[in-house]
């Protein structure tokens, strides 16, 4: 008999980290299908280059700075899914790797690797991305079947779709976000295998549709239109870019709604979100050391 | 019967296997009775006790062989009849060299002379807490400190509540769930003694709500039984931690580095009240138990052996292992959150050992640490409200000073924390290393 003489507790958990970035992949396959279905296997291709992009950057950077590699915890293949779903399909493919990359690799690599970067990967890839070579990133190919070869996003040009259009995604935009039907089965899906929490999604969604009401825009409209959805579903959630806490989690989810709001009705970009989430990531920690849990048998913020 | 009295934070570990009690929690206690049994001395929290009788001697059941050491000490009975054949150390669970006393049964159960109280109502109240310390009873539910310490009440403090544990949160356990359906009435029998020893009006048996028989059971024996009440709780790990108890029952929360007596409390498990009826009423010491023995053993059961059975009997009386003895990866002592691993199947039951549990070598396997997600589930599950994520950095680092600051002496090492983090990382392990250094670091600054 070899005797394992492990401590305490001797039962985990069946929520692993791979298990949970694999409920992330699954959940965004409906988008994924919902992508193809609206843009044709052009989508396909650049979630993909994306996404084997990201895996691939993320083994070789491990392998070269003599890490453990770690890329089977998949959180790389969803930074990189999450990425592509984010480039309007048909993008260049080396910009789609290239954003793969910069990702992993400097976004998360460079500031110690998963857990440590306190920035949303794929959004800081899309953010350089759409910093770099705008004319890229700002040119949505429309539905296939729909006549005009570039066409103007919901966004620009409120108004020009009915709440079905947008509903179900036969808009242009990024390959992920314009279908909310497959969002929103991602998000219960999310929400059932208590992979992620409603409290962000919903909390950050309310208040853009709320702030923007209150800001002349037609609440429906904007919790439908642009990266609002995705983002609050895919993105806001990250564990390592959000607040620990559940009330820094509300303020946070709030906080990124408003922002959404504010830069929608006021920046010359319409597409807010990247940025709202962006600056949402970087309160989290600060947000995580105002609510701390009273610890029991001591006063409120008591020290020992 | 269910209830949703509960605190924050917990778990629910093998939640979709009833906690892992359903192997044992339909099977009565059987006895079981060894043939050599290895008594330790050092049973109890507090000094191990001194053998007080030699290789050759002739002991009796229930005659002392141990001798109390110090203030938390405790006195040690034969827990069976027959001979002395050894004495020194041995491995126990936790320590190597453990003194202890081997006594060969000669199956003739012949009693020293006892020394009983009679009914714990009309008994002389003075007389029950140093009946509980000469019978050597210390905390069964797995702690284990001497109970006769937990009455002695200071100058100033006083106590209006005992709370009996019932809750039997931990994984795969049953033996307490066994003890409360089939010695029902001797549970409330021990809950009066040491209601009546301390002059205390209200007792609470709090039991988790997946045993609704267990909460009928107790509460039938509780009828017209002064101030004696049931209470039944929701099912969550670490609902039976002592902390946890005393807020679910009476919304006290005991202040940082104080005891359960300061917020005029005391808890016992039901096991120990049991110990403490068999005490007064009969004046019979504590030299069995029930453990539950579960896991990869052809027939799970709730055995009652004597104190120093070695645990490979209880296997073998539980019909052996049921895997191929080359794939038993671990035999835990105990339950999953908190028990103990043994370096091998020979070790002796003490008085808080409630159960043996067998896991195969894929169970048992140490899950690779990973780095942290910040997903924030640790945080949640902390029944304590401490951040588990901040603290492991801080313990790795051996940062007394700051671990100290984010509290580390508040954990109650409940594994809450290790069992949820998807990142596997041994936050628990940590945390009692450090809450280890830092009482050496204290001591040590005291002497
Ligand atoms: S549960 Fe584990 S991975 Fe999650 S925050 Fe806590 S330590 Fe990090
Ligand atoms: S082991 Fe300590 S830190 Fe972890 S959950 Fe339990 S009390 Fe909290």
């Amino acid at each position: 008999m070899n005797l394992h003489l492990s401590p305490a507790p001797h039962v985990h958990s069946p929520q692993s980290t791979r298990v949970l970035m694999l409920n992330v992949i699954v959940a965004l396959l409906p988008c994924v299908i919902a992508g193809v279905w609206v843009f044709g296997f052009a989508a396909l291709a650049t979630v993909l280059v994306s996404t084997v992009a990201a895996v691939l950057g993320e083994l070789v950077w491990q392998a070269l700075t003599k890490q453990k590699v770690r890329v089977d915890d998949l959180s790389a293949a969803v930074t990189g899914l999450i990425l592509g779903l984010n480039l309007p399909a048909g993008a260049p493919w080396w910009l789609a790797a290239l954003g793969g990359v910069f990702a992993v690799v400097i976004v998360k690599g460079l500031f110690g690797g998963l857990g440590d970067n306190f920035i949303n990967p794929a959004l800081a890839a899309r953010a350089m991305l759409l910093a770099s070579w705008p004319k890229y990133l700002t040119h949505w190919p429309a539905p296939a079947g729909v006549d005009a070869v570039t066409a103007a996003t919901p966004l620009a040009s409120p108004g020009s779709y009915t709440t079905a259009q947008l509903f179900l995604g036969r808009i242009p935009g990024a390959i992920g976000e314009v279908c909310k039907l497959a969002i929103l089965i991602g998000f219960v899906y999310l929400v059932v295998t208590k992979t992620i929490s409603w409290r962000i999604p919903v909390a950050m969604v309310a208040s853009a549709a709320l702030c923007g009401w209150v800001l002349g825009a037609n609440p429906v409209a904007t919790a439908l239109s642009g990266g609002l959805l995705f983002g609050a579903v895919f993105m806001a959630t990250d564990y390592v870019t959000c607040p620990m806490t559940v009330p820094g989690q509300w303020v946070y989810a709030v906080g990124a709604g408003l922002l959404v709001a504010i830069f929608r009705r006021f920046s010359v970009y319409p597409e807010g979100v990247t940025y709202a989430i962006l600056l949402a990531n970087i309160s989290a920690p600060l947000l995580d050391r105002c609510f701390r849990r009273r610890v029991y048998g001591h006063e409120k913020g008591e020290k020992a | 019967m269910s209830s949703n009295r509960t605190f924050r934070g917990g778990v629910h570990p093998l939640h979709g296997s009833h906690e892992g009690k359903a192997p044992t929690r339909g099977e009565a206690v059987r006895d079981y009775i060894a043939q050599t049994v290895t008594i330790l001395m050092g049973m109890h929290l507090g000094a191990p006790s001194t053998p007080c009788v030699q290789v050759g001697d002739h002991v009796k059941l229930g005659q002392p062989i141990g001798e109390p050491v110090g203030f938390l000490g405790l006195p040690v009975h034969a827990s069976v009849s027959g001979e002395v054949v050894a004495v020194g150390p041995v491995q126990s669970v936790t320590n190597p060299s453990a003194m202890a006393v081997t006594i060969k049964n000669d199956f003739k159960d012949e009693w020293v002379p006892l020394n009983p109280l009679g009914d714990v109502e009309t008994c002389p109240a003075d007389q029950i807490v140093p009946a509980i310390k000469a019978a050597g009873v210390c905390g069964m539910g797995g702690a284990s400190f001497p109970t006769h310490v937990k009455f002695a009440v200071k100058e100033g403090q006083y106590c209006d509540t005992i709370i009996l544990n019932g809750a039997e949160c931990e994984t795969h356990l049953t033996c307490d769930h066994r003890l409360m359906l089939e010695d029902s009435k001797r549970i409330v029998d021990g809950l009066r003694a040491a209601m009546r020893a301390l002059g205390v009006k209200k007792g609470v048996i709090a039991i988790e709500d997946n045993k609704p028989d267990a909460i009928e059971a107790m509460r039938k024996a509780a009828q017209g039984r002064e101030g004696v009440e049931v209470m039944p709780l929701l099912t969550k790990y670490p609902q039976g931690g002592e902390k946890q108890l005393i807020h679910v029952v009476t919304g006290r929360e005991v202040p940082t580095k104080k005891l359960p007596l300061d917020v005029h409390v005391i808890v016992l498990n039901v096991g120990t009240a049991k110990a403490i009826a068999d005490a007064v009423i009969d004046g019979r010491p504590l030299i069995s138990r029930i453990t539950t023995v579960t896991g990869h053993v052809k027939k799970p059961s709730n055995l009652r052996v004597r104190v120093g059975t070695p645990v490979s009997d209880l296997i073998r009386e539980c019909g052996g292992y049921s895997i191929p003895e080359s794939d038993v990866g671990k035999v835990v002592m105990g339950g999953a959150m908190t028990g103990f691993p043994c370096p091998h199947d020979r070790v002796p039951v003490a008085k808080a050992n409630n159960g043996v549990v067998v896991y195969s070598q894929r169970e048992a396997v140490e899950l690779e640490e990973s780095p942290c997600i910040r997903c924030g589930r640790c945080i949640d599950a902390c029944p304590i409200g401490l951040n588990p994520c901040k603290l492991k950095y801080l313990c790795d680092a051996g940062d007394m000073k700051r671990a100290g600051e984010e509290n580390v002496m508040d954990c109650v090492v409940c594994g809450s924390c290790s069992y949820i983090c998807p990142a596997r990382r041994r936050l628990t392990t940590s945390f009692k290393a450090m809450k280890d250094k830092i009482a050496a670091e204290a001591r040590k600054g005291k002497g």
